[in-house]
């Protein structure tokens, strides 16, 4: 997979982050040097083998539909966001 | 040149558990404060990790079935990645690569059959309410546990559209995994379609209309559309593919976002959730007291009740499963007092989860066939079951209490006639009638009814009339 300053500049506009170009360029260049890293692993060969989603192998982690008490209440959830307004979140307008 | 529309259809149903899909807070935000019903896990605050709700999973089980599914034994949850803020995890926990319920079908009252080509188990996102310079966020229904139910692109008319999501409304309520409440979102709509000439193997550029709620808004959506891209293809002009929204009071579909950018979720596995392993004899567990579906009701009723009276009664589970415990020969009978005294009460939503018990309705239907009640008694005596003053104390005794029981013991009626006749007030009415003046009848029938204070059976009274008089 090739990463080039048009990968990062598409990544951070599809989490909203505003970055200059110094920092796309350091964020290119880290980004290539951690996937170079990575592909190490492709000299593996890995044909026939099942993707690994989890390293646990445990199944089946579920929990009975019972409404318990929550470690923080509404007015200390809504308190940490940056602006409220009529017990609900304040941000800029989206459409 | 004729156009062949081609529909596909995405629904979202919300399921009616307890608690949310990733965490032990109250899901049922219906009437309360915003942001009242939410955890820690919903605000995606650092660290907290989604606990996965058991309830959810034997609900889609339960859908799955509803559909003819195949159940997959293996599935699991992937990350599904966007920047916007009714998501404070910006992702929503979803199953793309391997969903629990996979292909199946859903067979419409015409016939029709449209193919399911998975469905899968997802977080519902929050709330955004919009104002000049802001939005307002509420969170209640984040992680909201849904089921994605995707179609195959089987259907072909606005018609069959419309019956194949009141269909899947009517499967998701027997199957008991949502409140159905259409008005409140819980189950909404996404509808692709798109336009190929009559023969052509591809199909045309499809449009989706999203978030509709409603099967009547489907219907004219897609008619819409049909149209609208008909005259465009006409005109010599391209379709764009494209995300709609529907505006109802306009009837038209509206530009809704741009895809000049295609999507990118960049997808990966949720590597907080262990995938799910569900067994055969897990999945025959939860199903040992799977109710009914309407096709199965359809099958048995079909030739006693007449179409049309099924098909409206079939929007009630309760009053199916009601007239599944009736007597076969009472059941045209309850039917109907369900369909047309029932269901045009104001309030008959609060009496259908407190329905009579089928004793009190066999023999209701049972004194109505030995006309020991007209027609009208019968009427009131089947409201009074949903009295809380009068129910319990059975049919009969509420229809004695009422004073409704028809005397059809002839001799009875025969003594009560010889009264009436014997009355000087009658006389000339007597006459009459043997002179020729047949409507003068009603008259006597009358006299007896009021003598009888009501309880005389009419028609066995003028019967007795005619004999004595002739």
């Amino acid at each position: 997979m090739e990463v080039n300053c048009e990968t990062i500049k598409h990544l951070a506009s599809l989490s909203d982050f505003a970055i200059s170009e110094e920092q796309t360029e350091t964020l290119t260049k880290n980004l290539q040097d951690i996937i170079k890293y990575i592909s190490e692993l492709d000299s593996l060969d890995t044909e026939g083998v099942e993707p690994t989603y989890q390293v646990f192998e445990m199944e089946n982690v579920w929990r009975d539909d019972e409404i318990l008490p929550q470690d923080a209440s509404r007015e200390e959830l809504l308190a940490m966001t940056k602006e409220e307004k009529d017990n609900q979140i304040k941000v800029p307008k989206v459409l | 040149m004729k156009y062949i529309p081609t529909i596909g259809i995405e629904c979202h149903v919300q399921l009616s558990t307890k608690t949310k899909l990733f965490s032990e807070v109250d899901n049922d935000a219906r009437g309360k404060e915003p942001n009242s019903c939410v955890s820690p896990v919903c605000y995606a605050l650092p660290g907290m990790l989604p606990r996965l709700n058991g309830k959810a999973i034997r609900y889609a089980i339960r859908a799955g079935k509803a559909m003819n599914c195949e159940i997959n034994a293996s599935s699991r949850f992937d990350r599904k990645h966007y920047f916007y803020p009714d998501s404070p995890k910006g992702y929503q926990i979803t199953q793309f690569y391997h969903p629990i319920i996979g292909a199946g079908y859903v067979e419409l009252p015409s016939g029709t059959r449209v193919r399911i080509h998975h469905a899968h188990l997802e977080g519902d996102a929050g709330k955004l309410t919009h104002f000049d310079t802001y939005s307002l966020v509420d969170l209640n229904r984040v992680d909201t546990p849904l089921i994605e139910i995707v179609s195959e692109p089987d259907i072909h008319s606005a018609k069959d559209a419309h019956d194949y999501c009141k269909e899947l409304w009517r499967l998701m309520r027997y199957a008991g995994v949502t409140y159905g409440d259409l008005y409140n979102g819980n189950m909404r709509f996404d509808i692709n379609t798109s336009l190929a000439p009559e023969g052509a193997d591809a199909l045309g550029t499809r449009t989706e209309v999203k978030n509709l709620n409603s099967f009547r808004s489907v219907e004219r959506a897609v008619e819409y559309e049909i149209k609208r891209q008909t005259k465009l293809l006409e005109a010599g002009e391209k379709v764009l593919q494209q995300t709609l929204g529907w505006n109802d009071a306009a009837g038209v579909t509206t530009g809704q976002r741009s895809k000049e950018e295609a999507k990118d979720y960049r997808y990966m596995p949720e590597p907080d959730l262990p995938p799910i392993r569900l067994s055969a004899e897990f999945i025959a567990e939860e199903l040992a007291d799977f109710p009914l579906m309407p096709n199965d009701y359809r099958e048995r009723f079909g030739g006693t009740i007449a179409a049309d009276v099924l098909e409206v009664l079939l929007d009630y589970p309760e009053l199916m499963c009601k007239l599944g415990e009736i007597d076969e020969a009472n059941v045209v009978l309850v039917s109907n007092l369900f369909s047309s005294v029932l269901l045009a009460e104001e309030k008959s939503a609060e009496y259908l989860n407190d329905l009579p018990s089928a004793a009190d309705l066999n023999q209701l239907a049972e004194m109505n066939a030995r006309k020991e009640l007209s027609s009208t008694a019968t009427k009131e005596v089947f409201m009074k079951l949903f009295d809380p003053q009068m129910k319990g104390r059975g049919t009969e005794q509420i229809a004695k209490e009422l004073g409704l029981i028809q005397e059809n013991d002839l001799s009875a009626l025969a003594a009560i006639v010889d009264v009436v006749l014997a009355k000087p007030e009658t006389k000339k009415a007597q006459d009459d009638f043997r002179a020729g003046e047949e409507k003068v009848i009603g008259f006597l029938v009358g006299q007896v009814m009021k003598e009888s204070h009501g309880k005389a059976n009419p028609s066995a009274v003028q019967e007795i009339l005619r004999k004595k008089l002739s």
